[in-house]
């Protein structure tokens, strides 16, 4: 059953055209979320809620209008694209459509398997139990959130596109404790799927991880500063191509000319050990989708290759206002915010090296275990990362743990530092917050060596 | 919209069980603009009902965004099947308040033509470029409205109303000049559209944009340190667990357990001031309907009180300070109003000393719970009392409370931020620690 009377929508968009419009979309969804929240050894929060709404776009030109409401009246939803049509100084024209439903492939999930709460509170109480064994852990909190996006893409050219997304994340943090000494170890971990995938997480480890995070955190000496060669592991490592390089190859920001890399396709943008991808299309990967939030199926694109920029992500704006081809890359928080390019699971693909080979490479510096998160801005190219968890690097061996580490620098400078890639690729879960909201994205790399980058820590 | 929050909560106190409903909506408009044409055009309503269910000791929440007969038992359904999944919480309950309050802002003003709005929309671009051709870019540019809506109502009687009207508008300048790329965004708010200072924004984002070509990087070591107003409220909005007696009860406020004891410089005292008169908006209740009144936070360097709730208060045998905050979609918790700093012992400024006027990597770079933190910072060196300088891609790291101990007041005058939400006596920080050139 559809959300919404396919005649409604049909009148939406005849009106958005009627009223100049050269292309309108409507986007329908209904989110269902189920969250739980385990701290204090007991569940704090318990809660669940249901958004709806209706998200339209007319696009004239370069320019988007775009609008949203609750309401599924007929009356209002014309009332929206009528305010809508009223900016388009353009020529009407009479619309009749039949929607065709899109078939596609869909991207395998690792399925939907539902369990009672009280199934979950025994899952959840045992990780507690077991991080409380350590007596320093003076604080567990594990937040439990499952998500079943619906949605309906229709357009004006006939398309009528549907897809539900299931999504599955467990965040653990941890706080520990020694007399004055304080310190935390974060782990969150999430799918397109159900519970299956929470169950094929080894909770001995996860919780093993964390206490060793912890442990080596908290009793850390603080980071020396200045630029020195930083080695950086994988998984959540990939960070850093997301910020520093990633949103800069979106065409939200390459449309503005707010990109450093916005005129430079086909250039060599780093140094010839990079090849990157955004892939939409990994089996139960978090930031995968089978469709984009305008309806195309999505791809696997290869951004930079060997160092030269072969790809922007791309949206229909992006492709009107840049000419760089759609990448079914259009994704949105939710239909309270246009689509806009954006990032799904980005990562740099396997090199040839041992991580041993890239700590052997560096007399002294810094090998960045695990990152924290970070940020970017498009314009200029800078960044800023923090890093988790943190070693010196002395006579090329990993020695002491260090804390309080930044990473700081640009995009083009830190892309043609990155000398060396490892073997061992993976893939981390997190969330992305931009233009069109905060979505699920994976970040990802082998482990890789940045020659030079400035590390801020203590004076 | 009473009358439907009534009916909920009597299907809710026919299950023997008490509640309190949060109703929010918000009707919204913004532009921006790109190659002096509006490129983005926005329009919305929307809202949503969010519950909060407390039977036999046990609390469950749920909201929704339709509000259809179905859609509100399924949400008093959902919300009672989650408070099953609960245990006993002995500290969670309605408070016991009942009457009707209003805190409503909305300023008589002339109708605005949607003509005059694009124009000034487009001045947000076109009236940066104009000004400079080292302008590249507008990338942050934006006209905003909002007319914002919110009910409380409580199965013991409590019903309040929190409305207002607010623009925003914002632009930035990215310039380039010889392959060197600088960036600045500014803002400004306001309840009524002539108040708004398009001439302020423009300006502001093009001085510091053309200042921040210049930037040049600082060798690693300790300096004083001057925040501007926006900078010294990102410091503290992100460790304000750290007057939050839910993080306490939490164990991640690290000032747990100095309640009367010094934390900070004894020149400083802190203030959380929901009525202050330069605010830009007052808050007459909180989340929990409990009217809200001025709460010092430090005194002389010493910890006072934290943000209650009631829900801490009752943990700690406390009153409610009238810090509750929840939102539909979100569960109670405690947050702070508008913050006075407020110091004493003026001492002169230091011969030299760096203006931090941005500040990057604040949201991942700070442990919430040890205070320490490290950030990309940009800004001013200042020598003798004049701008000698621009400096950029350093980090700033240090410990929030040991900042707040490395502190001199140089002045008695209370300084806003941009948003008009956070005030501070000028204060200088001696001996911080910057990662720079080698």
């Amino acid at each position: 059953m559809q959300l919404i009377q396919p005649q409604v929508i049909h009148d939406v968009i005849a009106a958005g055209i009627s009223a100049g419009a050269d292309f309108v979309d409507v986007f329908v969804e209904r989110t269902f979320n189920d969250g739980m929240v385990f701290k204090n050894s007991r569940v704090e929060d318990s809660q669940s809620g249901t958004l709806f709404g209706i998200g339209i776009r007319l696009i004239h030109d370069e320019q988007a209008l775009y609008g949203y409401t609750n309401s599924t009246d007929r009356e209002e939803l014309l009332r929206i694209t009528n305010l809508l049509g009223a900016r388009i100084n353009g020529k009407g024209k009479d619309l009749t459509l039949n929607f065709e439903k899109l078939s596609y492939p869909k991207i395998p999930t690792m399925l939907d398997k539902e369990v009672d709460a009280k199934y979950k509170l025994s899952y959840l109480k045992n990780i507690d139990e077991r991080l409380r064994k350590d007596s320093k852990v003076s604080q567990v909190m594990l937040n439990f959130t499952k998500k079943k996006q619906l949605i309906e893409v229709y357009n004006s050219e006939g398309l009528f596109a549907t897809e539900e997304r299931p999504y599955i994340r467990l965040f653990h943090h941890l706080v520990m404790k020694d007399g004055n000494l304080q310190t935390e170890a974060f782990y969150g971990p999430g799918a397109i799927g159900g519970w299956e995938f929470i169950e094929k997480l080894n909770t001995e480890e996860v919780c093993e991880n964390l206490l060793k995070q912890a442990t080596t955190t908290l009793y850390a000496s603080p980071c020396p500063a200045g630029k020195m060669p930083v080695v950086i592991d994988n998984g959540f490592g990939g960070v850093i191509f997301h910020e520093a390089c990633g949103h800069l190859l979106e065409t939200t920001s390459v449309e503005k000319k707010a990109s450093v890399f916005w005129n430079k396709m086909g250039e060599q943008i780093a140094h010839s050990a990079v090849t990157a991808l955004d892939d939409g299309t990994i089996a139960g990967a978090w930031g995968s989708l089978s469709i984009d939030d305008e309806g195309m199926p999505t791809q696997r694109t290869t951004l930079i290759e060997n160092g030269i920029l072969k790809n922007f992500i791309s949206d229909r704006l992006g492709e009107l206002k840049t000419g760089h081809k759609r990448t079914g890359s259009a994704r949105r928080q939710s239909y309270k915010y246009a689509p806009a390019s954006r990032m799904r699971n980005t990562f740099i693909q396997s090199g040839e090296y041992e991580l041993a080979e890239l700590i052997g490479a560096v007399p002294n510096g810094i090998y960045a275990k695990k990152m924290g998160g970070g940020s970017v801005d498009p314009s200029t190219g800078q960044f800023n990362f923090s890093v988790q968890e943190a070693y010196l690097i002395e006579d090329g061996k990993i020695t002491k743990p260090v804390k309080g580490a930044t990473l700081i620098g640009t995009g083009p400078d830190i892309m043609s530092k990155i000398s060396m890639v490892g073997k061992d690729l993976q893939l981390m879960a997190g969330m992305c917050g931009s233009v069109s909201g905060s979505i699920p994205t994976t970040v990802g790399q082998p482990p890789i060596k940045v020659d030079e980058i400035l590390v801020g820590g203590q004076a | 919209m009473k009358q439907l929050m009534e009916k909920v909560i009597n299907q809710i106190t026919d299950q023997k069980a008490e509640a309190d409903l949060m109703f929010s909506s918000a009707k919204t408009l913004k532009m921006s603009a790109q190659k002096n044409t509006i490129s983005t055009y926005n329009v919305s309503s929307s809202q949503i009902l969010g519950v909060r269910v407390i039977k036999d000791g046990r609390v469950g929440l749920s909201y929704t965004e339709s509000l259809d007969d179905e859609s509100l038992k399924l949400l008093v359904k959902q919300a009672l099947q989650n408070a099953e999944t609960t245990e006993v919480n002995a500290h969670e309950r309605i408070l016991d308040l009942a009457g009707t309050l209003q805190d409503e802002l909305f300023l008589p003003e002339e109708e605005v033509s949607i003509a005059l709005k694009t124009e000034k929309a487009l001045l947000l671009e076109n009236g940066v470029k104009k000004l400079d051709h080292r302008v590249t870019a507008v990338p942050y540019n934006s006209y905003s409205e909002q007319d914002y809506l919110s009910h409380y109502l409580s199965s013991r009687g409590r019903f309040t109303t929190y409305r207002d009207k607010s623009y925003t508008i914002t632009s930035s300048a990215v310039m380039d000049e010889k392959g060197k790329k600088s960036n600045y965004y500014d803002f400004h708010m306001a309840h009524v559209f002539k108040d708004l200072n398009f001439q302020k924004v423009i300006d502001t984002a093009l001085f510091h944009s053309r200042n921040l070509l210049q930037e040049k990087t600082l060798p690693t070591g300790k300096y004083n340190i001057r925040f501007t107003e926006d900078s010294l409220q990102s410091l503290f909005n992100c460790f304000s667990n750290f007057y939050s007696a839910k993080s306490a009860m939490d164990q991640v406020n690290p000032w747990t357990n100095h309640l009367g004891t010094e934390v900070i410089s004894k020149d400083l005292s802190i203030i959380d001031h929901p009525l202050f008169e330069r605010s830009f908006r007052t808050s007459k209740f909180d989340s929990e309907g409990v009217q809200r009144k001025p709460l010092s936070l430090i005194e002389d360097g010493v910890l006072k009180s934290f943000y209650h709730n009631s829900v801490t208060a009752n943990h700690y045998k406390a009153q409610t300070t009238g810090h509750a905050a929840r939102s539909a979609s979100s569960p109670l918790g405690v947050y702070g109003t508008d913050l006075l700093i407020k110091g004493k012992n003026v001492k002169p400024l230091p011969k030299k000393y760096l203006e931090v006027i941005k500040m990057d990597g604040l949201h991942s770079g700070a442990n919430r719970v040890t205070g320490a933190f490290s950030v990309a910072v940009k800004g001013y060196i200042w020598e003798r009392g004049e701008r000698v300088g621009t400096f950029g891609n350093i980090t700033l790291s240090g410990k929030f409370m040991d900042l707040l101990r490395q502190v001199e007041v140089t002045g008695t005058d209370l300084l806003s931020s941009t948003d008009e939400s956070f005030f501070s006596v000028p204060l200088m920080f001696y001996d911080i620690s910057i990662a720079g050139s080698n």
